[in-house]
């Protein structure tokens, strides 16, 4: 076996694959606890295991793997040497190792050592890694949108979780309770639309257009979607702080309407943007990690739907499981290629034996068992929520296990083939006499 | 459709359509079509025993083109007759899909 050479610019590869193994092995945890516990969509979903399988699938799993592509992403995007590539070697290990006790503490009904020192360990993880990605931004400034909305939703990344671990204070001590209220809208937005939904504007305006070889075009909508989400951050900080200050409840209340407004302007802004990329793109037949990240925008207009009648709880669960969850899983498989990659034959210089084209590092029969998992499971936890049917709630659990298996495995494979160099070309690449 | 490559030859210890042949075989690991359909290539120049090849990629800041420039300079120093192969990756005029040839195109689905 070949071990990957350092990349340059970025930390070593290993620090990122396995981020990203990780990653997906979460994912496959979470569906089989919630195979063996349904009722936690079906049910109360402020439950001591609700509130962990959130967090599990928010950390472990997309958190994760979008550390794991900091460690390598900025310096791409940025065009630099990302600033302490070792960090990461202190980072990864410390958010996995909170995250973990994080989400055991909620499962053990909400232990307040265990969440302050879980939580402790995610902030103080993921504060390191934006400092890396501003300190990379300081030293090469981003040039385009794009860019600096990645910058952007990595900082508030580290807000969402420095919120969390505020109202996990406040929700053990009186005292801090009474210093910063009750911040749970406020962790929520600010992780969902400040760190994912930003993220995944950013990075995929950047990925979508190389893989879909999508050109020109204007850039006012990535503008809007970054400046959006400044607004929707701000409103609901206001919405928080209210209450604290003694300012009048209807002021909350209209910067609540407010920031939601303001989020389903980003979200059709994203919508529009995804399908204004596609038009343009003069690759016309998209491979199929590319197609479940564009799959992922039809739950933007469903959690449009479930927020519309009444439950914000089923269009978070669409939000999140749906949109961020899909859109995670396409380039997780396009960004791990790309990386192991690089990494193995990034100076290959053998006229005689050609490195293999990307697409012959992964399984693709893998694929329609990736999306139709994620994206059935996605649907069906989102009718559990708003139904409360247990039946709903185990076949979502059943088609995430499937996809979510099937995702790991196909994950294995880009490395196992990357590292072992044992790919066998599926594909003969064209040429002509 | 041929490719718009310009050769130049100076002196030329191998003529500059024989290289060009050769870089066929510098496949896009993403794409899986070889530099020269894709139209990446905008000129070769031998010079003597040497070869000098200007390149573009599709997209500005591709993750792979450490490797495309890599196999490039493999491929020239390969070809009989060329002792020294080099590469500068350009993006002035930046790659349109004008510049693939049908089969390319084709493979991309735009037929």
């Amino acid at each position: 076996m070949t071990l990957p050479r350092a990349a340059s610019g970025g930390a070593h590869p290993l620090l990122p694959v396995s981020a990203l193994v990780g990653g997906a092995l979460a994912l496959v945890a979470g569906a089989a606890w919630l195979l063996a516990e349904p009722q936690a969509i079906s049910g109360f979903v402020g439950s001591p295991g609700s509130v962990a399988l959130t967090h599990l699938f928010t950390l472990l799993f997309v958190t994760l793997i979008y550390l794991g592509t900091l460690q390598q992403l900025p310096a791409v995007l940025l065009v630099t040497d990302l600033e302490w590539r070792a960090s990461g070697w202190v980072t990864v290990p410390l958010f996995v190792s909170g995250a973990v006790l994080l989400v055991w503490g909620f499962a053990s009904g909400f232990r307040p050592i265990a969440l302050a020192a879980g939580g402790g360990a995610v902030v103080v993880a993921l504060g390191i890694a934006a400092a890396q990605v501003l300190a990379t931004a300081r030293k090469s400034p981003p040039k385009d949108p794009a860019s600096r909305g990645l910058v952007t939703a990595v900082c508030y990344m580290f807000l969402a979780v420095t919120l969390g671990l505020l109202l996990a204070g406040a929700r053990s001590s009186p005292l801090v309770a009474t210093a910063v209220g009750y911040p749970a809208t406020l962790h929520q937005t600010t992780g969902i639309i400040g760190a994912f939904m930003l993220g995944i504007v950013a990075s995929g305006h950047k990925l979508l257009s190389m893989f879909a070889l999508s050109k020109g075009g204007p850039l006012w909508r990535v503008r809007a979607a970054i400046a959006l989400t400044h607004g929707v951050v701000a409103l609901s900080a206001l919405a928080a702080v209210a209450p604290l200050a003694g300012w009048p409840p209807t002021l909350s209340r209209i910067a609540s309407d407010a920031a939601i407004l303001l989020v389903s302007f980003v979200a059709a802004m994203q919508f529009i943007e995804v399908g204004a990329l596609l038009r343009r793109r003069l690759r016309r037949r998209l491979e199929a990690p590319v197609e479940r990240y564009v799959l992922a925008h039809a739950f933007l207009p469903l959690a449009g739907v479930m927020f519309a009648v009444g439950s914000q709880t089923a269009a978070a669960v669409a939000l999140l499981l749906g949109f961020v969850g899909l859109a995670v899983s396409g380039m997780l498989v396009k960004i791990l290629s790309f990386l192991t990659w690089t990494s193995a034959f990034g100076a290959a210089r053998d006229a005689a034996a050609p490195p293999p084209l990307l697409k012959d590092l992964s399984r693709a029969w893998l694929e329609p068992v990736i999306t139709a998992g994620l994206t059935l499971g996605a649907l069906a936890a989102t009718l559990a929520i708003l139904t409360g049917s247990l039946l709903a709630a185990r076949l979502a659990a059943s088609a995430l296990l499937v996809g979510s298996s099937a995702q790991l495995l196909q994950v294995l494979t880009v490395v196992m083939r990357t590292l072992g160099r044992q790919w066998r070309p599926a594909s003969t690449a064209v040429t002509t006499k | 459709m041929t490719t718009n490559t310009v050769l130049t030859e100076v002196g030329a210890a191998v003529p500059a359509r024989n290289v060009l042949e050769a870089l066929k075989a510098v496949i896009d690991p993403e794409l899986g079509i070889d530099v020269v359909n894709l139209g990446l290539v905008y000129e070769v120049r031998v010079t003597g025993g040497s070869a000098h090849v200007e390149l573009t990629l599709t997209t500005p800041g591709c993750p792979l083109h450490a490797s495309i420039e890599a196999q490039v300079v493999a491929c020239l120093e390969a070809v009989p007759g060329v002792d020294d192969g080099s590469v500068d990756l350009v993006w002035d005029p930046p790659w349109t899909p004008m510049s693939m040839t049908d089969e390319a195109k084709r493979q991309l689905g735009f037929f």
